[in-house]
């Protein structure tokens, strides 16, 4: 037998009646259809969306695939066995159920709401159980028939997602194990839901489905192919989960290589009907080129999971193979199915059934070879702009499938002209510039030498091409002969954002990593300069000289009175830049930094939210600038944990700039946690303090200077193994200040100079001076001081007291009793930490100073008051 | 100036001339006439004669000889596994093999299609394998500025 669904063979006379189930899978499919739109427009608005990739993805699998999964598989239980239709009602509920949480689990992470993701997360399990305890139900009803086995794969598959969806849970409040186990969940995340809930509803529909589409029988022995595709691929998933979860590498290759081998057996009776019928339309095309994906897929993540060094290389690779699996494979099977359903739940007799088939298989051949060849240009490791070029072709084709779907559900394409005979020459001519695509991009790939030259020669021909990397402009130099029109095409090849401005001419505008874009000075006859408008790049060396060959420099350029609108593109400090007043008190109203550190919460885990903001702040009184924070303070938040605890830190770039973060307190390879992350995007950064000691914590982004210097630290303390408690601990974090303009951020000039206009404990000036820390007399008062920098050390002393315990950079230089010594200053170099810790013995103020009294008369100055 | 080398080269540009412009001459000019001129079934006898043909040539003389020429030029010129891989020159070069390669997976595909008896799909398979040989000598023509 065949799947025949509802579908009358064109020879049967219409059906005039409406027919209920036929509208409840026109209802169910458009919910699918209306997904797959929102993935199309999710990955168009990709940079107005503060998640893009997960979103999309989320879009089709959660959103377009699941519920095509969960409709269509028990309605082909149904078919299948023969079984009582289930209650109408019941399946109504469940796919309303499934919606409202798929939606909430979007919104949720969307919005970073961890209540809303828990609920709708929660939520979903319970539908998907629903729906497994609905298959099962059907499966008991039934006689059980040959085709009793699908089913068993729906189940296997709904069991599968249940898993994926803990998994996908945990990873998105950010509750995993500690050490990798947030590598260890979304590897079990991506294949519970890919190969299982997917890869299972897949491969158990195909059995029937594949016949059914290429319209002939089903070949011998495909109950025995579907009984070891079975067996293998639910063995398979589920050793390899296991032993992802577990950490056990070679046993996760095991259980992939037994799903692969699952894959196989059921390519068998896929080929063998192939052989009995080819593909010829549409759907069937589809269908195969998305079953061929999946071979692919599986194939490479095997290679990958067998050669990756590690676990988070392979996760690396793993998401680069999500586009081909997400497109080329689920993508495109759903297309497939949906071209082959379509018509049969919307076609009204053998009429209807034609003018929808003909409406979805509309410029099939192109959008076919579009997809593949876009899905195939996305996987290959090729340079930008071809990915780029990859993801339009998969859209085109995607968008294409929608827009048709579309007009197919609104029955406005009912009247289309018949099927025109596909023109194969044209085909061909369109399948070679696709495919010549991939060789002519290899072989464009890659810089050529002109883009490292530091000085070229323009004559005007042509654009000359320029390119931002890191934090230089090459070439640096462009030399012309007076009166040459100069066109420069720049090209952003850092991976982070950047401009290039003309003062008072041309702005490329922010360039995104891989964007473009020519500028036209025009003819010119004196020399110009251009830099990087983001704060700090011009002063790292982000500048562009244009040399006029026999032109004076700068003489005659622009109008003088003009120079003064550059405030807009240039770095350097416009507007008066404030004076410090150290006599001068706060404003009433004005809080200070709180310097108590509070004992480490309980427990190995430390989870938090560090943002980078960028926010104008006072750091002395009346002078306020635009500082760079960890979380709107200056120093960020303190950290605080015992030896051995692990801190994850999911890290957001709330600010314009592009920022990044690097914790001393921890080891790791900096190549991912800390690099630079454009505004908008986050990352996760984990790491287990092994040691103890008052560690730094800082922007990583460069330049360095620039971002630590205008506030981008903070401290992580990490008590050492039996700390004595003490009756007050402070932390005290000591920087400097180079301060820019009023409300601007600071000189990084200055910085470099190394002229700092004041010395702050906890970012402002004499702060503790104004409020003074307390104790009483006799209480043991310990202080925690690390030295932020960006350049200069310090020598910390308290007037007046002893210290009789100095923990300096993880080691007890002094403990109490021992010889009887005592100190009088804790050294610190820039990212250094230590403590140290005195008795106050009678009432009174004493001062605490970083006794280099330059810069103890430059604010870095505090009290300490003890009174009874 | 006509050394030994300049001769390998030559040839190689000569066999690639004549099988891309075979193609060009039977797809732009032949076809149209036979089309237009001859009756369908003397048409189809003529065209599958044409094709063999051109069949027999490319296995045995076109194919041998662009890779034998190829390997030498690219042994003279120092190319080595690695620097197929650095941009410029190498990258140009593996682009260039990829396309050659898909171009005779096409060409291949086309005979088969041919004898299978599924003319739009060695039609479509012909005129993919042409604008992939355009591609090829796109590239061959990059590669002395690299």
């Amino acid at each position: 037998m065949t799947l025949t669904l509802e579908r009358r063979p064109p020879e049967e006379p219409a059906a005039e009646r409406p027919r209920p189930r036929a509208s409840w899978h026109v209802r169910a499919n458009a919910v699918v259809v209306g997904y797959l739109a929102l993935t199309v427009v999710a990955v168009l608005a990709h940079d107005a969306l503060p998640v893009p990739r997960w979103l999309a993805v989320h879009l089709l699998m959660l959103g377009a695939v699941t519920n095509a999964i969960v409709t269509w598989s028990e309605h082909f239980s149904v078919a299948l066995l023969r079984a009582p239709t289930p209650s109408r009602r019941r399946s109504a509920v469940r796919l309303v159920a499934l919606n409202a949480s798929v939606l909430g689990v979007l919104a949720g992470v969307t919005t970073s709401h961890v209540p809303t993701i828990t609920v709708a997360a929660s939520a979903l399990l319970v539908v998907v159980l629903d729906h497994v305890v609905n298959l099962v139900r059907i499966a008991r009803k039934a006689l059980q028939g040959r085709f009793a086995r699908t089913v068993r794969f729906y189940v296997a598959a709904g069991l599968a997602l249940v898993v994926g969806i803990t998994l996908g849970g945990h990873l998105a409040v950010d509750s995993v194990p500690p050490g990798d186990g947030h590598l260890r969940f979304h590897a079990g995340h991506v294949h519970a839901n890919l190969l299982g809930w997917v890869g299972l509803s897949v491969l158990g529909t195909l059995f029937t489905l594949w016949p059914t589409v290429l319209r002939t029988r089903m070949v011998e022995g495909i109950e025995r192919a579907a009984r070891a595709c079975l067996l293998l691929t639910v063995g398979g998933l589920a050793t390899l989960l296991a032993a992802l979860l577990l950490g056990h590498r070679a046993l996760a290759v095991a259980g992939l290589g037994l799903y692969a081998l699952g894959v196989a057996a059921a390519l068998d009776p896929f080929v063998r009907t192939w052989r009995q019928r080819a593909p010829h339309d549409a759907a069937s095309w589809t269908l195969a080129a998305g079953t061929g994906w999946l071979l692919v897929g599986v194939v490479a993540d095997l290679l990958a999971l067998a050669t990756s060094p590690s676990l988070g290389r392979y996760l690396d690779r793993l998401d680069a193979l999500v586009p081909l699996l997400a497109v080329g494979f689920v993508g495109q099977v759903l297309l497939g199915a949906l071209t082959y359903l379509l018509p049969v739940v919307l076609g009204r007799g053998p009429t209807g059934f034609r003018s929808v088939s003909a409406v979805l298989g509309r410029a099939w051949p192109a959008r076919l070879v579009l997809l593949n060849a876009g899905v195939a240009v996305v996987a290959l490791p090729l340079p930008d702009p071809l990915p780029r070029l990859g993801w339009a072709m998969v859209l085109a084709s995607a968008g294409g499938f929608v827009v048709l779907a579309l007009l197919a559900l609104t029955g406005r394409a009912r009247s289309a002209p018949s099927d025109r005979a596909a023109n194969p020459a044209l085909a061909g001519v369109a399948l070679g510039l696709v495919v010549a695509l991939v060789p002519v991009g290899i072989a464009l790939s890659g810089s050529d030498d002109e883009g490292t030259e530091t000085q070229v020669v323009a004559d005007g021909s042509r654009p000359v091409e320029v390119t931002l990397v890191g934090l230089d402009v090459r070439p640096a130099v462009v030399e012309v002969p007076a009166g040459t029109r100069l066109r420069l095409r720049v090209t952003n090849d850092a991976v982070t954002r950047h401009d290039l401005a003309f003062a008072d001419g041309p702005t490329t505008g922010l360039l995104a990593a891989g964007e473009s874009r020519v500028l036209d000075l025009g003819t010119v006859e004196t020399d110009l300069q251009a830099w990087c408008t983001l704060p700090g790049h011009r002063a790292a060396g982000m500048t562009l000289d244009v040399r006029v060959a026999g032109a004076g420099s700068h003489a005659g350029h622009g109008d003088p009175a003009a120079q003064g609108s550059d405030a807009a593109v240039t770095d350097t400090p416009a507007g008066d830049v404030p004076t410090i007043d150290f006599g001068a008190t706060p404003a009433p109203g004005w809080r200070p930094y709180d310097a108590t550190l509070r004992p480490a919460p309980g427990g190995t885990e430390h989870r938090l939210v560090v943002r980078a903001q960028e926010k104008v702040l006072e750091v002395a009184p009346g002078v306020r600038q635009r500082m760079w924070t960890f979380n709107g303070t200056v120093p960020g938040p303190t950290l605080r944990g015992k030896v051995g605890d692990v801190f994850t830190v999911t890290f957001v770039n709330e600010g314009t700039l592009g920022h990044g973060i690097d914790f001393h307190a921890g080891s790791l390879a900096p190549d991912r946690p800390m690099r630079t992350i454009d505004p908008g995007e986050r990352l996760t950064y984990q790491f287990r303090a092994d040691y103890a000691g008052a560690w730094l914590y800082h922007c990583s982004t460069m330049p360095m200077l620039h971002h630590i210097g205008n506030g981008m630290f903070g401290a992580v303390v990490i008590d050492p193994p039996d700390l004595p408690a003490v009756d007050h601990e402070y932390v005290l974090v000591q920087s400097e200040l180079y301060l820019g303009p009023a409300g601007q951020p600071g000189d990084l000039a200055k910085m470099q100079a190394g002229a700092r206009d004041a010395v702050v404990f906890n970012g402002y000036v004499g702060q503790y001076a104004h409020r003074p820390l307390t104790a009483r007399p006799g209480e043991r008062v310990r202080f925690w001081v690390v030295d932020a920098g960006p350049s200069d050390g310090t020598s910390f002393h308290v007037v007046g007291a002893q210290f009789d315990t100095v923990y300096k950079e993880g080691a007890y230089l002094l403990r109490p009793g021992a010889g009887r010594g005592g100190a009088q200053s804790l050294d610190l170099s820039p990212a250094q930490g230590g403590f140290v810790e005195a008795v106050f013995r009678e009432p009174g103020h004493y001062p605490f100073v970083d006794h280099a009294m330059r810069d103890a008369e430059a604010g870095a100055r505090g009290l300490v008051e003890v009174s009874p | 100036m006509l050394g030994f080398w300049s001769t390998v080269r030559f040839v190689h540009v000569l066999s690639a001339m004549v099988w891309v412009g075979g193609q060009l001459t039977i797809t732009a000019l032949l076809l149209p006439v036979v089309r237009r001129r001859l009756a369908p079934d003397l048409r189809g006898a003529v065209m599958r004669d044409v094709g063999k043909r051109f069949g027999t040539f490319t296995v045995a003389v076109f194919v041998p000889v662009q890779v034998a020429t190829g390997v030498a030029i690219a042994w003279h010129r120092g190319v080595t596994w690695e620097s197929l891989s650095e941009p410029g020159y190498g990258r140009t070069l593996s682009g260039k093999l990829l396309a050659f390669v898909l171009v005779m997976l096409a060409a291949a595909g086309h005979g088969r299609a041919t004898r299978a008896g599924e003319l739009g799909l060695a039609r479509s398979l012909a005129m993919a394998s042409l604008v992939g040989s355009l591609a090829v000598v796109l590239l061959a023509t990059a590669l002395p500025r690299t």
